[in-house]
């Protein structure tokens, strides 16, 4: 059992032993140690000293770590090569499409999303006429998804347009029933923006060019009609599903600043974290709701390219695009790949042509869907059923001030105060960082602000792992936590002031998880101690050392183990042994462990 | 652009003012007033007036004698231009040169019609109120979006985020009507549409 769990999942096994019942002693298992060790054909000097598991642990997945960022480095440049990337400097410009959060589509009364009261989502049952493409149907702009939208414009610092157009980009495909996308070409709502990223987004300190932030430009974000589903079944069959059709979706562009492929993939991420931040778009890049298109060139270094430009940015290489990316990781290997493929035509002498190119997972190249001769004529030209797009500055200044917080802030304010709280942050959609920060604030409010950072790290302790363990271990969803913010303060309060162990605490947190949630009746924490006779009866260094000396005779081969075999981790089972065997509430761990030390020391 | 019957009604509208107050004129250029006649009174013959036409849509035609420049639409970019309107190719030789004149005339109706000089205007999208009041009425601020910002709430105490509130819709308000029913091909609850072998 404990190889393979050890081999898949160090942490969620480390985080399963803290859920077993004290009486199981983390045993370091040095046979297990060595022989890990041995595989990887490392022996250290210590192989001979009892690790603890956790320590161990840890060291393996830091080292892990390591080797995949050392291969991974291999991996990327082996093709390449390094002398290659001195030479070749590669540009990337990112247009990200991104499904907005609203109820309606953009130019239906249709719902956007799928009813509760529909499981699943029936295919072809969110339709209007307009998005069927019925002769004589008219779109209606709907107004609810201007806010989204907005919003997502704010977040990046854009500049609203007070009057933006409609316009229809042409071509025929059988997801796109009326023949034309309703986008916005000419005058796009929001222009000139900007995103900034550092260090700790994955940025790789090359790029930062000892900056501590790099900042991406945004040249636009437009709003236009998402296309219908089709799914292939069999060689030439497809099926087409109309729910999709006319979802409003923004199309971020950005400007060629980008110049390296985890950059690239950096970027997608943050723009999917601040969209989610502001509730623009929730549907993250595994669901579908985020798709990316790059365009990669690559010039030598000094030069300018073939001379080509891209909205004020010149001396570029020519470009080709790789459309339809749907995860991070595609990005960032697609990019690789076609920089391999440019760098490797270009040194043989040929040129790039502008093309369309594609990414399938697993696969070593781009594959080419488009030539220059097969472009397609869009032939843009203002819809003249729909009136220009005219935004209000008051509309613009509330949602400002409005905004909510964006992840860098939040990541700041948290870095300044509770460190450990950046796990919490993406956990449960935002709920269980604002019980943590609402227990904390209660918590502060009694004992003062003088301890705030430990007090910090003992909450996020709690409601990450204990909490955590609970709904795990009653597969339970942080909806029904039933615990509120205000019993897990009077545990720690209970906790701090040493009116009980930890063991109580933990008891009594999962008595209070089990139980009905209000309106029912629920007893207080205190309540809980009293019928429970929880309460810390602290015993005298004799009652430790007479518990200490009884357990000791009853197994004299675990204390030979540690005495004579130097096993020092066993000390712990003594300590288990002891809080088993004391009375509820009754034994410390710390002051327990001081005592059978010093027992058997010497 | 508005047709050149429009300044008379501008200068019609001019004389009942006060005498110091014009009305702009319409076109940039002043209008003809050479070819209008007035008799003894001071009345227009509006028959003579209107018996010889001054301009007929056939001076955007090419005449008939007209040779097609050399410089007209290839084959083949009559065959890419039918592709991308989805149009079918022409079924042989004779129908194709048909099409090429059509459009060749086409062609010199737009030259013609580009010739007006548009500097400094917008085009026309459509017919549409675009006075200051027109503006303010179709614009969206805080008054349009009311009921929309009041159907969102704020969840979280110390970390806040926005939430539509849910329920908002049942679809009742969705037009009962089957999609599919305009089906030519239908398979369950899909369309169904042949295309090329994939992969």
């Amino acid at each position: 059992m404990r190889s393979s769990t050890i081999r898949t999942a160090p942490s969620h096994f480390a985080r399963a032993l803290q859920y077993t019942s004290p009486g199981l002693i983390r045993c370091p298992r040095p046979c297990i140690v060595a022989k890990w060790l041995q595989s990887r054909s490392l022996t250290t000097a210590t192989a001979h000293e009892a690790i603890p598991l956790r320590k161990h642990l840890k060291d393996e997945a830091k080292r892990k770590k390591a080797d995949a960022k050392r291969d991974g480095n291999t991996a990327s440049t082996k093709p390449g090569g390094d002398p290659r990337l001195e030479k070749w400097e590669l540009t990337v410009g990112i247009e990200i499409h991104a499904e907005l959060n609203t109820a309606s589509k953009l130019f239906s009364s249709a719902p956007a999303e799928v009813l509760e009261s529909d499981n699943g989502g029936t295919a072809n049952s969110r339709v209007a006429m307009f998005d069927a493409a019925l002769p004589g149907t008219q779109p209606q702009f709907q107004v609810a998804t201007l806010l989204p939208a907005l919003r997502a414009a704010i977040a990046f610092g854009c500049e609203v347009q007070r009057q933006s157009g409609w316009d229809r980009k042409h071509y025929f495909h059988w997801d796109q029933p009326n023949g034309y996308q309703i986008t916005q070409y000419y005058q796009p709502f929001a222009k000139d923006g900007c995103l900034v990223l550092d260090a700790s987004d994955g940025v790789p300190a090359l790029d930062m060019q000892g900056a501590d932030r790099l900042r991406i430009g945004i040249k636009q974000i437009q709003m236009e009609q998402d296309t219908a589903k089709t799914t292939n079944v069999g060689s030439s069959t497809y099926h087409v599903d109309l729910n999709r059709a006319g979802v409003p979706l923004i199309e971020i562009i950005t400007l060629p600043h980008i110049h390296s492929p985890q950059t690239a993939a950096a970027v997608v991420r943050k723009i999917q974290a601040v969209l989610k931040s502001v509730s623009s778009c929730v549907i993250g890049m595994e669901l579908g709701g985020l798709r990316a298109d790059v365009n990669v060139s690559v010039r030598e270094r000094g030069t300018s390219g073939v001379g080509s430009s891209y909205s004020g940015v010149s001396g570029l290489g020519q470009r080709t695009e790789i459309k339809n990316l749907s995860s991070f990781k595609a990005v960032e290997d697609a990019i690789i790949a076609e920089r391999n493929r440019q760098i490797t035509v270009l040194e043989a002498g040929g040129v790039i042509e502008g093309e369309t190119r594609g990414w399938t997972l697993g696969a070593t190249e781009t594959t080419r869907l488009r030539g220059k001769e097969g472009e397609v004529d869009y032939r843009y030209m203002p819809d003249a059923d729909l009136p220009p797009l005219v935004i209000g500055q008051d509309l613009v200044e509330h949602l400002t001030s409005t905004l909510p917080t964006l992840p860098d802030e939040l990541q700041q304010e948290l870095q300044d105060e509770y460190n450990d709280a950046k796990t919490l942050i993406d956990l449960d959609s935002g709920d269980r960082l604002d019980f943590f920060l609402r227990t904390v604030h209660s918590v502060t409010a009694e004992l003062g602000m003088s301890s705030q950072a430990q007090i910090g790290k003992m909450v996020g302790n709690w409601v990450l792992h204990e909490l955590g363990g609970l709904l795990t271990t009653h597969q339970r969803s942080w909806d029904d936590v039933r615990v509120t913010a205000d019993e897990l303060k009077n545990i720690l309060l209970c906790l701090h002031r040493k009116q009980i162990t930890t063991r109580v605490a933990k008891q009594l947190l999962a008595d209070l998880f089990q139980r009905a949630p209000a309106p029912a009746a629920r007893p207080s924490v205190e309540q809980l101690i009293e019928t429970g006779n929880l309460r810390l009866r602290p015993l005298s260094e004799e009652e430790y050392r007479d518990l200490a000396r009884r357990i000791m005779e009853e197994s004299p081969e675990m204390v030979k183990a540690v005495r004579e075999k130097g096993q020092k981790g066993k000390v712990m089972w003594f300590v288990g042994q002891m809080v088993r065997q004391g009375e509820e509430g009754t034994v410390e761990p710390e002051k327990a462990k001081a005592v059978i030390e010093s027992l058997m020391g010497g | 652009m508005l047709p050149r019957s429009v300044p008379k009604c501008a200068s019609g509208f001019t004389r009942s003012l006060p005498a110091r107050v014009h009305a702009r004129p319409f076109t940039t250029s002043p209008p003809r007033r050479d070819a209008i006649e007035r008799d003894a009174n001071g009345h227009i013959d509006i028959e003579k007036l209107l018996s010889n036409p001054s301009w007929s849509v056939t001076s955007l035609l090419p005449s008939k004698d007209h040779q097609p420049p050399t410089s007209g639409v290839s084959s083949k970019q009559l065959h890419h231009l039918l592709r991308l309107s989805a149009l079918p190719p022409p079924k042989n030789a004779a129908e194709e040169a048909q099409m090429l004149s059509t459009l060749a005339a086409q062609l010199h109706f737009v030259k013609e019609i580009q010739k007006v000089d548009t500097a400094g205007m917008e085009p026309l999208r459509s017919l549409r109120d675009e006075t200051a009041q027109g503006e303010r009425e179709a614009e969206l601020g805080m008054e349009a979006l009311k009921g929309v910002l009041e159907q969102e709430e704020i969840r979280g105490t110390h970390h806040r985020r926005i939430r539509r509130k849910p329920g908002g819709r049942d679809g009742e308000e969705c037009e009962k009507w089957d999609p599919l029913g305009t089906a030519g091909r239908r398979m369950g609850r899909y369309f169904v549409v042949e295309g090329e072998k994939a992969g």
